[in-house]
This record gives C-alpha cells, sequence and structure tokens, in this order.
C-alpha cells in the first residue's frame, strides 16, 4: 500500500520554513510572510486534493489505518484498568500505604478481576483466533505442497539427459528466477 | 472579485469554513466505519488548519507593510510600531484575536489528527467532527461579526491608530497566547468526550486518551493566567497582581474545573467510577472557555480588559446554547453506560478525599461565578449591586484554604481503604510540621515581620462578619502551617517511595543509592511524583499569597533630596526629568520621538547601604495624550519587592506624588508557578523507557527540557533586570522596558516550536 501525502508534506513543511528563513534573512519580514502563507497555500490544495481522492476512492487507505481497525474492545481497556491498579497496590504496600490483610482481600480481587477479563479477552477473540489458525494452516500447506513439487521438479531435472539445451546454456543456468530456491520451503513456512 | 488583500483574506476565511464544514460531513460518515472517509476527514481537517495558517500570514503580512485599507490593521497599529508589535497586533484587538484563536486550533488539530493515526480508530470521526464543529463556528463569527480582513471604508489612511500602549508591553507579547493555548487546548478533551459519548465507548479508553491534553491545557490555563497576573503587576501598577476583575475571573473559571478533572479522572482509571462526573467536568470546562471569551468581548460586564463592544455576544451565547444542550443530550442518552460498577468503600480513602477536593474546586469555581455574573444579575431585580476585590478576598480565603488542605491530605490515603494503622504512621510527620511551624511562627513570626495574626476589618455586621474577620485575620498562620503540612506530605511521599525502592533492591541483592533510588522512581512513577511537584508549586504560590497580609503600602509627596521609610528600606527622591530632552536620559529614552517620559528618581537604600536606583516614570504618548501610562519601577527579592509608582510631578519645584508597597514574598508566587511547571512537564513527560528510545531520543528530549527551560529562566529574569538592580547600584528605568525583548521572545518561543518540530518528526519515525 503507498503512502503518498506524509512525505510530501513533509517536504513541502521543510521547504516553506527554509525558503522563508532563508528570504527572511535576506529579502526581510514581509516577503517571508509571504512564503509562509504560499506554503500554507500550496499545503492546504494538496491536502484537499488528497482528501477528495480518498473520497471518491481513487487512493488506497493507508496501512496504519488498515490496522487501526483493530481497536482494544472494552474488556480489554478493564483489563488494563485493573493491571494498572494491581500495580498501585503493589507500589501502595509497598510504601507502606496499605494493610497486609487488606492487601491481600484487594490484591485476590483484582487478580481474580483480572483473570475474569483476560478470559473473556481470549474469548471474544476466538473468532479471529480460529480464522488466523486456519489461514495458517492452509499457507503452510500450500508452502509444503510448493516445495514438494520444487522438490520434484528439481529431481526430475537432475536425473534428465545432459544433452539438455538448457543445462548447457550458461545465462540459463545463472538466471536466478529459472534456479531452484532451496531456501523457498522454510522462507515460506516462516512468512506463513 | 479578489483583487485586493481585503477580499482576498476574506476569501480565505470563507474558504476555511467550506473546507470545516466538508470536513465535519465526511467525518460524520466515517463515523460509519469506513476507512476511506476517515482517511478523507483527516485531510480535510490538515487542510483547514493549513488554511488557517495561511490566513494568519496574510494578516501578518498587512500588518508588517502598514496595509492600513484593513480597517484592524488600521485600529491597532501605525508606522512606528517596532515589528515585534506589529505581530502583538496580531491578537491584541478582537477580530484579529479570534483568527489567532483559530489558528491555535488548528496547530491542536493538526498534532490530534497526527496523534490518533492507528489510534482511537471507533473514536477519530468524531473528534474530528467536533473539532471541525468549532472551527465552524469561529469561521462564522469572524464573516459575520468580526472580520479582521474588513476594509477600511473610508479607504486606505495614511497612517494607523496605533496599539493600545498599556499592550505594547512585555508580558502582553506572551500572555494571550499562553492563556488562549489553555483556553483552546480544552477543546481536544471536548471533542474525545462527545467522540466517547457518541460511540458509546465510556470505559477507560477516552479517558487514557485526554489525559495528557488536559494537562497540557491545564498546565497552559496555569501560565496564561500566571502571565495575566505578572503583566497586572508590572504594567498596571496598583501594586498587586490579581484584582478579581470579571476577566481575570473568566480567565481562572475553567482552570478549578480542569484542575478537578485532573484529580477525579484517576478515580474513573483505578475504580471505573464517575464517568458521569468526569465528562460533565469536561463539558463544564470546555463551556466556560467559550463562556469566559464572551464576557471578554460581549461587553456583558465592565472590564479593564474587555475588548469593545460589539453584538458579537449573540454568537456566543448561541454557541453555549448548542454546546450545553448538545452535552447534556448526550449524557442523558447515554446514562446507562455511565453508570459506575463501583463505589466508595470508605471515607478513609484516596478517592473519598478526591471527590471532596472536587466538590472544594467546583464550590471555589461557582462561587467566583456567581460573584463575577452578580452585579448583572442584580439589576434584573433591582439596583446593581457592586460586588468588589473586598467581597472576593474574604470569601474566597476560607474556600482557598479548604482546596489547601485537601491538596495534602489526600496522598496520605490509599485506594479503597486506608487501615487506622497506616493513616497514624502516614499522618505523624506532616501533623507534627503543621503544630510545629504553627508554634514557631507564633513565637518569632511577629519579631520577623511575619506575624501568625493580622488584624482585619469587619466587611460585614453580624455573624457571618465576625465569623470572616477572625478567619481572615488568623490566615497567614494558618496558611503557612498547612504549606508545612503540604511540603511534609510531599517530602514524605518521596521518601517512602525511596526506601520502598531501596527495599526491593536489596531483597535482589542489588544495591540502590538514594539518588538513584530517585531517579528511578520519578522515571517509574512521573505521574504521581510529577503531581507532587505541582503541589509544591501550589504551596510557593500559596506563600506568595499570604505575603499580602505583611505588605506595606504607602502614599506620599516629597521634595528632591527627602527620604521616606518604607519597612526596612530607606527611598531618598533625589529629582524628575523628562525625557527625550534631559542630558541625563539614556540614549535610548533621547532617541525615543513616540513619547514623552517623566521620570522620578529614587535612590533605594537598605541599612544605610545604596541596593539601586529605581524610576518611576509617567509615559504620555503622542498618539494617546490624555491618557498617559503609567510605568512601575521595582526591586524584586525572595523576602519582599519594593514597589514605586509616580502619580503626578509638579514641573516648577519637581515635588512628585508617589505610592510605594513593600509587597512581601510576591516572588514566590512566580517560583511556584515555574516548579508547577516542572511538575506538570514531568507528568507529561512520554511513557517510554530509555531502551524503548534510545540514548539519542533521550538526548533529543533532553535537548527539548533544556530549551523550555531556558526560556521559563530567560522569561524570569528578563523584565527582573530591566527594572532594577540589587547587586550593584545601577540607573534601572522603568524606560528601560526593551522593545528588542519581544523579538528575543518571539525568537525562543519559535526555537522552542522548531526543536519541538524537529523532536517529534523524528520521534514519530523511530516509533514507525
Amino acid at each position: 500500500m503507498k503512502r503518498p501525502p506524509p512525505p510530501l508534506a513533509l517536504v513541502l513543511s521543510v521547504a516553506t520554513l527554509a525558503g522563508a528563513a532563508a528570504t527572511g534573512a535576506v529579502v526581510g519580514v514581509e516577503i517571508a510572510l509571504l512564503v509562509v502563507a504560499g506554503g500554507a497555500m500550496l499545503g492546504a490544495i494538496a491536502l484537499l486534493w488528497a482528501s477528495v481522492q480518498s473520497l471518491t476512492g481513487e487512493s488506497s487507505i493507508t496501512l496504519e489505518e488498515a490496522l487501526s481497525l483493530g481497536a482494544p474492545s472494552a474488556e480489554e481497556e478493564q483489563k488494563r484498568a485493573v493491571l494498572r491498579a494491581l500495580k498501585d497496590l503493589e507500589f501502595e504496600r509497598g510504601v507502606g500505604k496499605i494493610s497486609e490483610e487488606d492487601y491481600a482481600e484487594l490484591s485476590a480481587r483484582y487478580r481474580a478481576d483480572a483473570r475474569r477479563l483476560i478470559l473473556a479477552v481470549d474469548e471474544g477473540h476466538a473468532k479471529e483466533r480460529a480464522e488466523v489458525e486456519r489461514q495458517l494452516a492452509i499457507r503452510l500447506q500450500q508452502a509444503d505442497e510448493e516445495a514438494k513439487a520444487r522438490e520434484e521438479e528439481a529431481k526430475a531435472k537432475s536425473e534428465a539427459p545432459p544433452s539438455s539445451p538448457a543445462a548447457s546454456d550458461p545465462d540459463a543456468a545463472s538466471d536466478p528466477d529459472s534456479a531452484p530456491d532451496s531456501d523457498s520451503a522454510p522462507a515460506a513456512k516462516e512468512s506463513a | 472579485m479578489w483583487q485586493s488583500l481585503p477580499e482576498f483574506g476574506t476569501g480565505v476565511l470563507y474558504a476555511i469554513l467550506v473546507t470545516a464544514a466538508y470536513t465535519f460531513a465526511v467525518a460524520l460518515a466515517a463515523g460509519r466505519g469506513q476507512p476511506r472517509l476517515l482517511q478523507s476527514a483527516r485531510y480535510g481537517a490538515y487542510a483547514t488548519a493549513g488554511l488557517t495558517l495561511f490566513a494568519v500570514a496574510l494578516l501578518a503580512y498587512a500588518f508588517i507593510t502598514h496595509d492600513f485599507r484593513i480597517r484592524y490593521v488600521s485600529r491597532y497599529s501605525d508606522r512606528s510600531m517596532p515589528t515585534s508589535y506589529l505581530f502583538t497586533a496580531l491578537w491584541g484587538g478582537q477580530d484579529g484575536s479570534l483568527l489567532w484563536w483559530t489558528f491555535l486550533l488548528s496547530g491542536y488539530t493538526t498534532a490530534c489528527v497526527t496523534w490518533l493515526r492507528g489510534r482511537y480508530r471507533h473514536l477519530q470521526p468524531y473528534v474530528i467532527a467536533t473539532l471541525m464543529a468549532i472551527f465552524g463556528f469561529f469561521a462564522v463569527l469572524m464573516l459575520f461579526a468580526a472580520n479582521p480582513f474588513e476594509a477600511t471604508v473610508a479607504g486606505a489612511r495614511p497612517d494607523g491608530e496605533g496599539l493600545n500602549p498599556l499592550l505594547q508591553n512585555y508580558w502582553m507579547v506572551i500572555h494571550p497566547p499562553s492563556l488562549y493555548m489553555g483556553f483552546v487546548g480544552c477543546s481536544v478533551p471536548f471533542s474525545f468526550c462527545v467522540a466517547a459519548l457518541a460511540t458509546g465507548r465510556l470505559d477507560n479508553e477516552w479517558i487514557v486518551a485526554v489525559r495528557k491534553w488536559m494537562l497540557f491545557a491545564f498546565l497552559f490555563l496555569s501560565i496564561g493566567n500566571a502571565l495575566g497576573m505578572a503583566w497586572a503587576y508590572e504594567e498596571l501598577g496598583w501594586g498587586g497582581y490579581w484584582a478579581w476583575d470579571p476577566v481575570e475571573n473568566a480567565a481562572c473559571l475553567p482552570w478549578f474545573t480542569a484542575a478537578a478533572y485532573v484529580h477525579s479522572t484517576m478515580i474513573q482509571e483505578r475504580r471505573n467510577m464517575l464517568k458521569v462526573w468526569n465528562v460533565f467536568l469536561i463539558c463544564l470546562t470546555f463551556f466556560l472557555t467559550i463562556f469566559g471569551t464572551f464576557l471578554t468581548r460581549a461587553g456583558l460586564i465592565s472590564s479593564v480588559h474587555a475588548f469593545a463592544q460589539s453584538d458579537i455576544g449573540k454568537y456566543f451565547v448561541w454557541a453555549m446554547a448548542i454546546i450545553a444542550a448538545t452535552s447534556l443530550a448526550l449524557i442523558v442518552w447515554r446514562l446507562p453506560l455511565l453508570r459506575g460498577k463501583s463505589e466508595i468503600e470508605a471515607v478513609a480513602s484516596r478517592e473519598a478525599m478526591f471527590v471532596i477536593n472536587n466538590w472544594a474546586l467546583l464550590g471555589g469555581m461557582t462561587f467566583i461565578l456567581v460573584a463575577t455574573l452578580f452585579p448583572k444579575l442584580s439589576e434584573l431585580w433591582g439596583d446593581k449591586v457592586t460586588v468588589g476585590p473586598p467581597f472576593f478576598n474574604r470569601w474566597m480565603a476560607p474556600i482557598g484554604l479548604i482546596i489547601f488542605a485537601l491538596m495534602g491530605l489526600a496522598p496520605l490515603f490509599g485506594w479503597r481503604k486506608t487501615s487506622p494503622e497506616a493513616l497514624k504512621r502516614a499522618f505523624i510527620a506532616p501533623v507534627s510540621a503543621l503544630v510545629g511551624m504553627y508554634v514557631l511562627q507564633l513565637v518569632f513570626g511577629r519579631s520577623l515581620g511575619y506575624p501568625s495574626f493580622v488584624e482585619r476589618d469587619t466587611f460585614y455586621p453580624g455573624v457571618i462578619g465576625v465569623v470572616l474577620q477572625k478567619v481572615g485575620s488568623a490566615l497567614p498562620g494558618i496558611v503557612v502551617a498547612i504549606a508545612a503540612f503540604n511540603v511534609t506530605v510531599v517530602v514524605q511521599e518521596f521518601a517512602r517511595g525511596i526506601a520502598a525502592r531501596r527495599r526491593s533492591a536489596e531483597k535482589r541483592n542489588e544495591e540502590e543509592s538514594v539518588l538513584v533510588a530517585l531517579a528511578r522512581l520519578l522515571d517509574k512513577n512521573r505521574r504521581r511524583y510529577g503531581g507532587y511537584i505541582v503541589h509544591l508549586g501550589i504551596c510557593a504560590m500559596f506563600i506568595g499569597f499570604t505575603g499580602g497580609a505583611w505588605g506595606i503600602d504607602r502614599e506620599t509627596a516629597m521634595t528632591p533630596g527627602q527620604s521616606y521609610q518604607l519597612g526596612r528600606y530607606q527611598l531618598t527622591y533625589e529629582g524628575s526629568r523628562m525625557c527625550p530632552g534631559n542630558p541625563r536620559c539614556s540614549p535610548a529614552e533621547q532617541a525615543d520621538l513616540n513619547k514623552r517620559m517623566i521620570f522620578a528618581d529614587l535612590r533605594l537604600s537598605l541599612g544605610g547601604r545604596e541596593v539601586a536606583r529605581l524610576s518611576p516614570a509617567k509615559f504620555i504618548y503622542h498618539r494617546q495624550p490624555e491618557s498617559p501610562t503609567t510605568e512601575v519601577a521595582m526591586l524584586r527579592g525572595l523576602r519582599d519587592d519594593v514597589y514605586t509608582v509616580v502619580g503626578t510631578v509638579d514641573p516648577q519645584s519637581k515635588r512628585a506624588t508617589f505610592q510605594f508597597h513593600l509587597n512581601a514574598l510576591v516572588s514566590w508566587i512566580w517560583i511556584g508557578v515555574f516548579i508547577l511547571i516542572g511538575g506538570a512537564s514531568l507528568s507529561l513527560w512520554p511513557e517510554m523507557s530509555f531502551r524503548e528510545l534510545g540514548a539519542w531520543g533521550y538526548l533529543r528530549a533532553g535537548a527539548g527540557v533544556a530549551t523550555s527551560v531556558m526560556l521559563a529562566v530567560w522569561l524570569t529574569a528578563s523584565p527582573t533586570s530591566a527594572f532594577a538592580a540589587s547587586s550593584r547600584p545601577k540607573l534601572a528605568l522603568a524606560a528601560d522596558t526593551p522593545r528588542e525583548q519581544p523579538i528575543g521572545a518571539l525568537g525562543a518561543i519559535a526555537a522552542g516550536l522548531a526543536l519541538g518540530g524537529v523532536l517529534s518528526v523524528s520521534w514519530r519515525r523511530r516509533a514507525r
């Protein structure tokens, strides 16, 4: 996925600031202000253009936008709060603000809450996890099949008579695309 | 249509309105969960901010080139003004200050939208929509009621009217932007709050998201108010720093609710309680920022700060009505989700203390609000009742005392409940300090010049009057004792934290020195200990406020050669001079042709030794001869400030009338503000470890902090050196208020901003 606007914005900002500083030092403040105004106007036009392009579907969404779709659930937020409270409780015990009995009672309560919420979060993710595992199994199976196919192909080539034109052609032998990749199967597994 | 700058500028304002409206609509549509629309809204928000920068640069260009075709430029500048004050004029008048407000909002919007990338996917559309709605409001306001690009009806004038001399002051260069930074900063938490209410995601997600934004706004509200106090102290020449003026009051109202929120948010984070209260506080804080702006601009209440009367008020009334109605409707709609799942288990708990503290802060805010509006409200049912500073001082003293005492109490309690043994352990040292300090002051205070009791007049007849009089008289001793209690609480918290860390290290067979333990303690618990440092700053400020009880205020007339004893100081009047023209004037004074300056030169001695020369003055600007300005001269010190003001000078006999004030401990207010800034900055520090950030990252962050600290120190030191010197006798002139200082200030702020920009860019790169 491509991400065109941020570098453009950065380049424009730096160019505008540098231009303003240079003109400010050489010509005067008023021209520097015009440079800033010009840069701001160009930036606004470019950003509006990018906005309209996104709106009409002529540009792809950024990786961050796609990744951010997986926002944390309410249980995850509660889990974080309970874990933070547990950390605070440890701290307060350390500085002697809480008795050992109270600490034991509250700690047990927080831990039970945390356990319950972690289970709830796991359950909430069960569907996605099953889907990920299914996809993983498919990819691994595909990778295994591809590796087997390549091995068989390589075996067949090695058993073929030496008078084959491909084997006598040095260009063909050195072509990385046509050469068998013995690391491809583990790599595919890793990427899966 | 756009053949001239006024028309073109107005066109840009229309463009801001249209872009904000477009982005608002796209953001709302993105709320259905379409990432493509969200991306479009994000670009739209950036474009709106870019257009605002464009408009500000155009107006600044108009000021620099003296384009008097624009009415705003001709009213607030003239050809003789130096460049620094031409920039200040951007926010010196009503129309420009609204554009400046929008500009700051564009800065916040850019920062917020950039920060939101990849975060809070569900809240983002509504955050952007709310920010765009605020943009839209200000664009409408500028286009239809206060257009900074409006053309001068009679055509371009040869010269402008010039900026009000009172605003041609060092502090006015930085006070309004700082306060606006605080005011506008409340827009971001409000936008998150609206987003959380709209989406129903009301657990800790949005609370965590707004934590640092709110703290940032709170920090700038504090700085803005403090700078306002510094300006009033130095420029208005009445000897004090806070006059309970309606506009001052309006500026401090959101500070109270923001302070309440900063504490109550912790309860929701820890205990999942007070959800309704927190959304209410955020909405109220934002509402109060708009209300404060309304008070300043609508001409509702007379004030020295208020802008000229205009019909802008009705727009604000509509805006406030919409904010209040929308917030209330959303809260009522989401009430089932906002109901807490826990409750306060014991009074001896930190959450109970925070709740009481919240009520005290809200009580203080409500009192100031009602008292500020009372003169106007009283007109509804009869004669107008005036509410002056003595009324506020008498009533706010006990309210402030309660807040101050609760500030020290809360850290002594643990969450949920605190055992009696733990409480006993926690209270021994602070209570000993409280009692010890009270007794010490009772015994030695009078001989040192800081007595525990300072007799006050009875303000009211009857029981309430007597109670207030007694409390007021005993206040100095009580405040100092409570300050000792609070400082001991903070020191004890640090000591206990360090001890706990060292015990923990011992168990692991490691050795941790006190300094290492302190550094790690601060590193691991920045928010908590940053908050404690803020408490220390507030203690210093309370000591400074209490100093008013031990001050001396005198008025006298003197002829050259006469001396006057003011406390431990002796002031000798040496004579007067008018600049330019007098050979004793400095070259800068001789060269200043914008005004006549009448100085009264005083020699200040302590124990027979000359410590400074002070030259209070009257400035008569050629453009506004009917309103001469008072220029204070003072010698600042940790123990007291010698503050001198000249009233009149007889040109024949050189006889002059003076006001002398010996303001005890005022410097502690400014010191407290810097401690507060330090503590709040520590709390705001990103929670990334050295390993995550790397040495270079820490170096960059350290450079950022060093720049901020240097800027703060420079800001403190500059006005002091401008007015008086304590180490060696030096002619310290009111006219020394250097016109070059604002250029330096702007340069320092620009350097800080540039450094911040570089840091954030490199930070983001690293984060990726």
